[in-house]
């Protein structure tokens, strides 16, 4: 048992010390042996291995398995991934439908602050914030003493400084406002005790699990609302409907975004079309779009990922390079829906006095380059893929007149022939004849996507996912000479990362970090665990700096260890791993018996390096084995602990 | 102040832990021999639009190119806040203006990298290397010199999940998220510290090695709530604030901070700036104006630096925005700071004058602020070690001497 320990422990040495993937003999070219290889297959296709998995692709084979993993359509879903999206309703709604439910005009319980530029006119603001001591006394004094107190709750402190006692007004009124809005929160959600009986309150803290079902089923739908909006989320993980209820209460916009959160959860822990998830995910990050840039993000993510990315993975990239391009998400993120032409402002249809209207001509009027330059550099080529800024302003020009109908209202593509710059252009030396219209933009796309330069990054970028952080170039050419090949067909370009010498090699052996989706996700696989509550999975994720469709930059996340070797990743690693064994993660059940000696009269964990051989697929490293064998010396060891050390483990965190 | 019921209540729970004192807290009590100097970087991630934090209302042309963004001159509504009648803060940086005229704030203006490129990702990782062209570990990291018997494991720190390229390289650096939640129990803590210690796993050791010794000093020295000084104010800081506050807490508590980083996002405006800037930049002011008021006389020790990757096209486009440009400019502030002043050669704006006729051309090499910050704050003399291929021109003469 001793030898494949020693083995993968030399082969991560070997990995990390040496600077980039060799081309002479080196770890790239040492195989691995058949049980690596399922182990390792496992690790990179899927969001890690679960009890059973093992054994199941041993039986089936493990190229066989790979190829079943290719072709997603030929493996039934599990139908408790189905159970679990069913609720998340924003995932497959209408833009029209998701207006009307998340996001109303007045939102129910939200108290606004009054800012200072509404409280004040313009000349009264300069007074007040930019005056001498004197002009910014007589400012303040000179207003109504209602509205003096407001402003004086609101204003920043240096506004005060040498005005020592409309300083304590200032104290004074902080408190003042404060209060105020505390008993007007009170009326808009007022708390439990008030909501209930004092024997429904002490079901609804410290019921059983029946007994609070019986409660909330018993609350009509008004009070239900006001129940769920009160309560602290953790307590209501066993309820995922109430505690989603409690997020369209307190903040219904935010809804669609957690509703995708929790469902990539989910399909990462629940989906038995394993590489498909970790391919959207892939994808989506390599297009990345930021849910918080605003309202038409938020309403279009789900879209996006399921309409635009997830038909493509298996596909062909330039179809899923135009799709990412016309979709409203992209369009508004990177802004390119109100990129126009530069004649057009000053004489076509928007120019001053032509009477047009729109919600367009009020913000733009003339070239925007954030999609064409980011377009080429993160979606295509790479940043040194021969590209100029000449490319990045006549790459810009071509997709003007790419935008969308409404963003708010009626998000979705259109061509608007008269944003369009109908000169001619030149983009990466090919020219582009004058009034090509919306032609101009598929043609740039055919150009990238057919691009070496594309192929090579793709192909690279997909290797540090799939192999190695720094994959070996031998590989990147193969996938890239498949990608030219044929047509970019990445099914095809994986087909030849994954059946390719350096794939199943000793360099590529435990060299990759989980990032934390996959670190998260993997726990929760390896220990068998059942989540109907994905939202505190959620926010661990964003804990170890990554939150899920949170990235606001469009390289997305990076892929490499160096980002996810930091103190605090590794505090947070462990902190989750030891809440996961000890049961404390709410929304997630773990059943630790399994891991527990075969005496139920006592509940102590079997051996520490049975367990781990379980949780990781292979042995754990003598030292990690020690470490927990002098930490228990002497005292029972739970299950759950001995779960949880693993899970912390270095070991853990690689796959 | 470190006390001795730190020390006492340190050792304790480290003898609950491992069994032996570690060298790290005779190093930390040692590091209360004498204070610290820290140089605080804050990094504005996504490019951030100069000629709109500090505006050039001076420059004619200034205005021209900005009909519907630019800053009004002082006076206008929401006029620039005027500094020495060429250059004004944004309105939104008022807070500012108090440590303007305590010359405790210079700005440097015309600053950036010799490199050309316009790629956000590209031109932080350079600016963070401290190596335009070329991508490596982080200046402030090399900044830093060999660790001795006084060196603190909290000597760098960076508020944030992840440690940032500025911070990364051979010098132990840390990353803490929030230091409230920096913790473990204690018999986990023993366990892991032994697991990750022992590990053959040398990237994650290493990681490891760091978070043990970190985690246990933070424990020791932060219990309880923290109350900013001088009624500092940090709520309207957004996550910068959040951030500085807790630098400004590890300071205080003389953790041995030598190198601090933040960072503040979203400042890649193509469209609808003006909007965008005033939050921000409310944010931006009223974050680093309450940490230099926290601090209160201990920025005498304290020198903060702000940069960005790049700054943004002089000429507005067309949707209330501003593309990927070049010069920018930085902000350094603090106790020992020749402030009130505005550095730099400015280049103008006229055509000719702008970098390949679209941007702010760059005049000061952004090294050459941060090579007079290093050697002249934390003492780091040997600067080809931190800017390798780096030559220093004429100092700007940033700091009191």
């Amino acid at each position: 048992m001793m030898r494949p320990v020693l083995t993968a422990a030399a082969a991560t040495l070997l990995a990390a010390s040496l600077p980039h993937g060799g081309t002479a003999a080196g770890p790239f070219d040492v195989k691995l042996s058949q049980d690596q290889q399922i182990v390792h297959a496992l690790n990179r296709l899927t969001f890690g291995p679960r009890p059973g998995d093992v054994d199941e692709v041993r039986r089936m084979g493990v190229e066989k398995w790979i190829e079943l993993q290719l072709h997603p359509d030929r493996i039934p879903q599990n139908p408790v991934l189905d159970a679990r999206l069913k609720p998340l309703e924003t995932l497959h709604m209408d833009v029209a439908e998701m207006l009307k439910t998340y996001y109303p005009l007045n939102p129910p319980g939200i108290i606004r602050f009054t800012p200072l530029n509404e409280l004040l006119s313009q000349d009264q603001m300069r007074k007040v914030l930019n005056g001498t001591a004197e002009e910014r006394r007589a400012g303040l004094e000179a207003l109504a003493a209602e509205k003096r107190w407001q402003v004086l709750a609101t204003v920043p402190p240096n506004v005060l400084e040498g005005l020592p006692d409309l300083q304590q007004d200032a104290v004074e009124a902080k408190k003042k406002q404060q209060e105020e809005r505390m008993m007007e929160m009170r009326k808009l959600r007022p708390p439990l005790n008030e909501l209930l009986a004092p024997e429904q309150l002490q079901i609804a803290q410290r019921g059983t699990r029946e007994q609070r079902e019986a409660l909330f089923n018993s609350l009509d739908a008004a009070k239900r609302r006001l129940v769920a909006g009160v309560m602290a989320p953790q307590s209501l993980t066993d309820f995922p409907e109430m505690r989603r209820l409690g997020s369209i209460v307190r903040a219904p916009r935010q809804v669609p975004t957690e509703d995708l959160r929790e469902a990539k959860l989910y399909r990462a822990v629940y989906s038995n079309r394993q590489l498909e998830e970790v391919l959207t995910d892939f994808w989506f990050n390599h297009f990345n779009v930021f849910e918080g840039k605003g309202q038409p993000e938020q309403m279009t993510l789900a879209s996006y990922e399921n309409d635009a990315i997830r038909p493509h993975v298996f596909g062909h990239f330039k179809d899923l390079l135009l799709a990412t391009a016309r979709h409203p998400a992209m369009l508004h993120y990177l802004d390119n829906w109100t990129s126009l032409g530069g004649d057009v402002f000053q004489v076509g249809p928007f120019a001053p006095g032509s009477g047009l209207g729109s919600f367009i001509s009020r913000q733009a009027h003339g070239l925007n380059e954030n999609y064409g330059r980011e377009l080429m550099e993160l979606h295509t080529l790479g940043v040194n893929g021969g590209y100029t800024q000449e490319d990045v302003i006549a790459v810009a020009r071509c997709f003007t007149g790419w935008t969308i109908r409404q963003p708010n209202t009626q998000p979705e593509f259109v061509f608007a022939a008269f944003m369009h710059d109908t000169g001619e252009k030149t983009v990466l030396g090919h020219r582009i004849a004058p009034g090509g219209g919306e032609q101009d933009g598929l043609t740039v796309i055919d150009i990238l996507a057919h691009h070496p330069s594309t192929a090579r990054f793709i192909s690279k970028s997909l290797a540090q996912r799939f192999v190695a952080d720094d994959p070996p170039a031998v590989l990147v050419d193969k996938m890239a000479k498949t990608f030219l090949k044929t047509d970019g067909d990445l099914r095809a370009v994986m087909e030849t990362m994954f059946t390719s010498r350096e794939f199943f090699s000793e360099g590529a052996w435990q060299s990759k970090m989980k990032s934390p989706l996959e670190m998260v996700a993997s726990a929760v696989r390896a220990t068998g665990a059942e989540t109907a509550d994905s939202f505190m999975l959620v926010q661990k994720v964003a804990d170890m700096g990554e939150p899920l469709y949170g990235k606001l930059e469009p390289t997305g996340y990076k892929d490499s260890a160096e980002t996810w070797l930091s103190t605090a990743n590794v505090i947070s690693r462990i902190g989750f791993a030891n809440a996961l064994g000890a049961g404390q993660v709410p929304g997630v059940k773990v059943d630790p018996a399994k891991w527990a000696v075969n005496d139920p009269s006592k509940f102590v964990a079997r051996d520490p390096a049975e367990i781990a051989h379980d949780l990781l697929g292979r042995s754990a490293s003598p030292q990690t084995l020690s470490a927990i064998d002098r930490g228990i010396e002497g005292k029972p060891a739970t299950p759950g602990m001995i779960v949880g050390l693993v899970i912390s483990s270095p070991e853990f965190q690689r796959r | 102040v470190l006390t001795r019921r730190f020390f006492v209540k340190g050792s304790a729970l480290v003898m609950a832990g491992s069994g032996s004192v570690p060298f790290w807290l005779g190093r930390a009590a040692a590091a209360t021999q004498g204070k610290r100097k820290t140089l605080v970087a804050i990094f504005q991630r996504g490019a951030a639009d100069g000629l709109n934090v500090v505006a050039p209302f001076g420059d004619k042309r200034y205005a021209e190119l900005r009909p519907t963004i630019g800053v009004g001159a002082p006076g206008k509504p929401q006029g620039a806040i005027d500094l020495d009648g060429f250059f004004g803060l944004h309105s939104q940086l008022e807070g500012l203006k108090p440590l303007w005229d305590k010359q405790q704030l210079a700005i440097v203006e015309a600053t950036g990298s010799p490199d050309p490129s316009r790629s956000h990702f590209d031109a932080q990782d350079f600016m963070e290397s401290g190596t335009p062209g070329a991508k490596g570990d982080g200046w402030l990291n090399r900044a830093l010199g060999p660790p001795t018997a006084e060196t603190s494991p909290l000597r760098a720190v960076s508020m944030g999940a992840q440690l940032p390229r500025t911070l990364r390289g051979d010098r132990s650096a840390i990353a803490v998220a929030d230091v409230q939640q920096f913790r473990m129990n204690d018999d986990t803590a023993s366990i892991m510290e032994s697991m990750y210690s022992n590990s053959r796993d040398k990237q994650l050791e290493g990681a490891g090695k760091d978070a043990f010794a970190a985690m246990k000093m933070i424990q020791a020295l932060n219990r309880g709530q923290y109350t900013p000084a001088n009624n500092a104010q940090y709520g309207q800081g957004g996550e910068l604030g959040r951030a500085l506050q807790q630098v400004a807490r590890l300071i205080k508590a003389d953790a041995g901070v030598e190198a601090a980083f933040a960072e503040i996002g979203g400042w890649d405006h193509h469209q609808n700036e003006p909007n965008q800037m005033f939050g921000l930049l409310r944010q931006f002011g009223s974050a680093l104006a309450a940490f230099c008021q926290d601090m209160g006389d201990r920025m005498e020790d304290i020198v903060l630096v702000t940069m960005s990757e790049f700054g943004r096209t002089a000429q507005e486009n067309g949707d209330q925005g501003t593309d990927h440009g070049h010069g920018d400019l930085m902000m350094v502030l603090g106790g020992p700071v020749r402030g009130g002043k505005v550095y730099g050669k400015w280049p103008g704006l006229e055509k000719e004058q702008l970098y390949e006729g679209r941007d702010l051309a760059v005049t000061t090499d952004f090294r050459a602020v941060l090579s007079e910050l290093v050697s002249g704050h934390l003492g780091q003399t040997n600067l080809s070690q931190v800017f390798p291929g780096y030559k220093c021109g004429e100092p700007l003469g940033l700091l009191r001497t």
